[in-house]
């Protein structure tokens, strides 16, 4: 598994859930999610279950924060780094 | 040749001069550039200082802490960027030193010139040293080389120290102001801290710790945001500095606003539920009771902003509120850095443990648990402010209500789903027409039920639905235009939380920054709030005691009457005024002698003084005479060559909070017997039959019963303004009491009575709210009977208007003064009354708190009772005893 993986899945998680009939092409690796209110506090948990169910990783409270989710990038840094 | 040089050499040289001309002009743009934005930025703190001081916002030493902020960010500004943190901390611990011990000029000052002694001045560091001590010490706890969890149960049992400490405040009277800050500073930020150093979410050292812990604004703010201490340490100075500071001052200056537009509601908007007299009042008093949080969010804005200007670029702490689109929305909106610290220590740590039992219950469970945190947080913040816990099911009802409504919100926006759109463009105008109907419904709602959280009981409540009850197509209209702007504030400007919802702000996520534009806005904003007032009250001078009203920190007059207000507003009360030493509670024994000083009557007097009595009341000594006045003694039976006058009135002509000998009518009497203005009397008499709280009923019943004894020359019916709000009171305690009218007044009683539908069984409130529209009725028939009573027994009626200090001339602008002066001396001169009025006799006091005998106690001072005595005087004698001229006659027949 690899980073665009990682943001492929998720990607097309959000898109499906909270963004239907955007284009997929305005949502880029840098669109911020959190801080723009596409991912709200429940919107966090869902992507957080969708993290651990997918990739088989454990996120722990302090860490679902802006400065892990709010990015496609971000996430995938964040699985990235569980998973090494 | 020669030409050549004579011609090549200046041109070379003004080449040369050119090029330097060019880059002198260059560096000189260039520091130009970075200057003038400082300079801009230095007007319009001093702007924003100068709004501060001129409408007094909250409280002088805010005034003082800004000042000391303004120097403190110039000298700030020029340090290199590695001081600059100390320099804060050590501000902020200033700050403490002299706030907390009232530490000012004029103590320096003293100690300075030799007024004070050493002992006295170390007197003053001594509550400010002692917080910093308790602080370190705490923060020295969360650092032990032991492990965490050691560490918090180390910080557990230290808390519990000072929590008894607390609840027994009064063990160390020296450092009692101390403790609210304490709590403050500690109460919540230590949690954060904790989670953060647990986590490692953060860098820690000593001056970040003092700097976020004793934050520079706190000691002028108990009630102070939730800081978070990984937002704190992340954005510091984390973008240039132009764009940090303009947005601290357009924060500082929305904040500023906010207060004002708070004073506002707070002075004019109709806040009595015992005054309400139709359903677009109830709907103004939910209205501004709802609106009473501008001065939370006024206050957070100025904290914040003032924070920006020393690098901290924390996020915005509320955001349009007003017109949240759904209950999730609104908890996102109000407050963000509660939601945040609630929802970082207790959503998100309950949920991941919850997380097997479904992720639809893991939410359910953790939201009614953050609801519930934040119920008993809010006691914990009111038990450090106020000094006792805040228990009640008014309370608990209301965080239980907005749980559960914010609960279903969640549920539905996750099984539903929300839809989200990458770009505001594409939000076609169905959706904005949907947005602002929740808008306006969410609105509406929140009015409700805030004024049920700010009603002081259910019967209150009960009162302000009752009063609802019967709306008019005008009150239906008036309501629906409201709504209708809301829902169109909401269509335009309801979709920006996008910006903030989860409480940050980033560069990626604002518009451009523009400097001069913000700072224009500020600066010209700040001038039409210092010249506003003059502009005004220069083209319309009747604004003038408008504008009076709204200058300083002046209770109004419900709260004046019930010392009672919301939330956050009693939180205040409790918290500023020990704060500043002049609690704005009543201190104990301030009107101990209430209960010995009167006594129950079985008639429709209800009460009367008990004779020979010795008290306080009002603070100040107080004695009634072997007649059962707050007066001197006097023989029952006129004497021989005596003009006697009785004098019928409410406390303050009863003299409550002044010295026997400074009431106005001992003042007149004093003046009367030593000019003696008619020479057939050698002697003056005015005997006061005043009673705390008589109604105008009581007042001319009193008269009956007992004042013609007297053999009056004179009767003088004394009003104010708010006078009118006793006889609501006076007739729900007959009712309430089982007392029946007197004689010649149960026709008049029991119509009305009878028409207000109320009966003794009822809650008082309600019987009070719905009595209110027949005051006028009820004043008008007590006029007449006072004109008829007196002709009867050829005494002379006069009714006196006496200005209440926070009365400004009988301005007719809160509800509580329905029946002000004009329509009540209106009244009077249609019953064929003699009036006098005494409205001008404040006119000269500028500094109208000069006139209260305290924040607590809108009762006259010994100055207001000589500035009345002087006026009534004045026009009194003319009346009485005729011309200046004959007086100066009747003076020189005088043996």
């Amino acid at each position: 598994m690899n980073p665009q993986d990682i943001k492929t899945t998720v990607k097309t998680f959000i898109l499906n859930e909270y963004l239907p009939g955007e284009d997929p092409a305005a949502l880029t690796d840098t669109t911020p999610l959190m801080t723009t209110g596409i991912l709200n506090s429940i919107a966090v948990l869902k992507v957080v279950t969708l993290l651990e169910n997918q990739f088989g990783i454990t996120i722990k409270p302090h860490e679902a924060v802006v400065e892990n989710l709010n990015t496609l990038s971000d996430i995938a840094r964040l699985v990235m780094s569980k998973k090494a | 040749m020669l030409i050549k040089t004579l011609t090549s050499q200046p041109v070379g040289e003004t080449k040369a001069r050119g090029v330097e001309a060019s880059v002198a002009r260059r560096a000189l743009r260039q520091r130009f550039g970075a200057l003038a934005p400082f300079f801009a930025i230095v007007v319009q703190f001093g702007l924003i200082l100068a709004i501060v001081d001129y409408w007094q916002l909250e409280s002088q030493l805010l005034s003082r802490l800004m000042w000391l902020a303004f120097v403190g960010f110039v000298i700030h500004h020029l340090l290199p960027q590695r001081f600059r943190l100390p320099f804060f901390a050590i501000l902020s611990l200033l700050a403490v030193i002299t706030s907390v011990g009232h530490l000012g000029p004029n103590v320096l000052r003293a100690w300075l010139t030799g007024k004070m002694t050493t002992n006295g001045f170390l007197y003053h560091l001594f509550p400010g040293l002692t917080l910093i001590g308790i602080g370190l010490g705490l923060i020295g706890i969360c650092h032990l080389p032991i492990r965490f969890g050691a560490r918090i149960a180390a910080v557990a049992v230290a808390g519990a120290g000072l929590t008894v400490l607390r609840a027994n405040s009064r063990w160390f009277p020296d450092v009692t102001e101390m403790w609210v800050f304490l709590g403050s500073m500690f109460m919540f930020r230590l949690m954060v801290y904790l989670y953060d150093l647990k986590h490692r979410t953060a860098p820690f050292s000593p001056a970040r710790a003092i700097s976020y812990f004793f934050l520079l604004p706190n000691v002028c703010f108990p009630v102070f945001p939730v800081v978070d201490y990984k937002t704190f340490c992340s954005t510091y100075y984390n973008e240039d500095w132009v764009p940090i500071y303009q947005n601290g001052l357009r924060w500082m200056f929305r904040g500023v606003v906010q207060l004002l537009l708070y004073r506002i509601v707070y002075q004019f908007a109709p806040l009595d539920v015992y005054k309400l007299s139709s359903a677009l009042d109830v709907a103004g008093c939910m209205l501004g009771m709802y609106l009473l949080y501008l001065r939370i969010s006024g206050t957070f804005h100025l904290i914040v902003g003032l924070l920006h200007m020393f690098g901290f670029n924390l996020p915005e702490t509320h955001h349009l509120y007003l017109l949240a689109s759904s209950f999730t929305d609104f908890w996102r909106r109000i407050n963000i850095y509660w939601k945040d610290f609630v929802m970082k220590l207790f959503f998100y740590p309950t949920h991941f443990a919850l997380r097997r039992i479904g992720p639809l219950r893991a939410m359910s469970v953790a939201t009614l648990a953050t609801f519930f945190a934040t119920w008993l947080l809010h006691s914990w913040q009111w038990f450090w402010i106020r000094g006792t816990p805040l228990f009640n099911w008014k309370d608990f009802s209301f965080w239980a209500i907005l749980a559960v409504l914010v609960l279903v919100t969640a549920i539905y926006e996750t099984t539903r789903g929300q839809k989200r759109t990458l770009s505001p463009s594409r939000v076609t105008l169905r959706q904005r027409f949907i947005l602002g109907l929740e808008a306006g419904a969410v609105f509406c709602l929140m009015c409700i039920l805030w004024s049920y959280w700010t009603c002081q009981s259910w019967a209150e409540f009960r009162t302000l639905m009752d009063a609802a009850s019967k709306p008019t197509l005008r009150d239906i209209a008036i309501v629906l235009v409201v709504f209708a702007i809301v829902c169109v504030c909401g269509m335009l400007w309801g979709r920006s939380s996008r910006e903030t919802s989860e409480g940050r702000s980033t560069t990626a996520t604002r518009g451009p920054f523009q400097f001069w534009p913000s700072a224009v806005a500020v600066t010209a904003g700040s001038i039409c709030l210092l010249a506003g007032p003059s502009v005004v009250t220069w083209t319309i001078p009747t604004t003038k005691g408008l504008i009076a009203r709204l200058h300083g920190d002046v209770l109004n007059a419900r709260d004046m009457d019930q010392q009672r207000r919301g939330y956050y507003e009693e939180l205040d009360v409790g918290g500023m005024g020990n704060w500043r030493g002049q609690a704005v509670e009543e201190p104990e024994g301030w009107s101990k002698g209430k209960k010995a000083f009167f006594r129950d009557r079985s008639d429709f007097l209800l009460r009367d003084m008990v004779p020979s009595m010795s008290t306080v009341l009002g603070g100040t000594s107080c004695t009634s005479n072997s007649l059962g006045m707050r007066d001197r003694e006097y023989d029952k039976l006129k004497p021989a060559s005596t003009y006697r006058i009785v004098l019928l009135g409410a406390s303050n002509d009863m003299g409550t909070g002044v010295k026997d000998d400074q009431t106005y009518e001992n003042l007149v009497e004093d003046n009367l017997n030593s000019r003696v203005p008619d020479a057939r009397y050698s002697r003056y008499e005015i005997l006061n039959l005043s009673i705390a709280a008589d109604s105008i009923l009581q007042r001319v019943l009193r008269l009956e019963l007992e004042g013609f004894e007297f053999q009056p020359d004179a009767a003088i019916l004394s009003l104010s303004a708010v006078d009118e709000q006793f006889i609501a009171s006076h007739l729900r305690k007959a009712l309430i009491q089982g007392i029946e009218p007197s004689p010649g007044y149960r026709e008049v009683v029991e119509s009305v009575v009878r028409r207000a539908h109320v009966n003794g069984k009822m809650p008082a409130v309600m019987i009070e709210r719905r009595l209110q529209p027949y005051d006028r009725e009820l004043s008008e028939w007590s006029f007449r009977r006072f004109a008829e009573q007196c002709a009867q027994r050829g005494v002379r009626p006069l009714v006196i208007y006496r200005p209440a200090p926070a009365d400004f001339s009988g301005l007719k602008g809160a509800r509580s003064e329905t029946l002000a002066r004009s329509e009540m001396l209106g009244l009077a001169r249609t019953a064929g009354l003699e009036v006098i009025d005494l409205s001008p006799a404040f006119d000269s006091v500028a500094d109208r708190s000069s006139l209260f005998l305290a924040k607590w106690d809108d009762h006259t001072t010994a100055l207001g009772h000589r500035l009345l005595a002087d006026k009534l005087y004045e026009d009194l004698v003319p009346l009485l005893f005729g011309s200046p001229s004959k007086q100066q006659t009747s003076r020189l027949q005088k043996p």
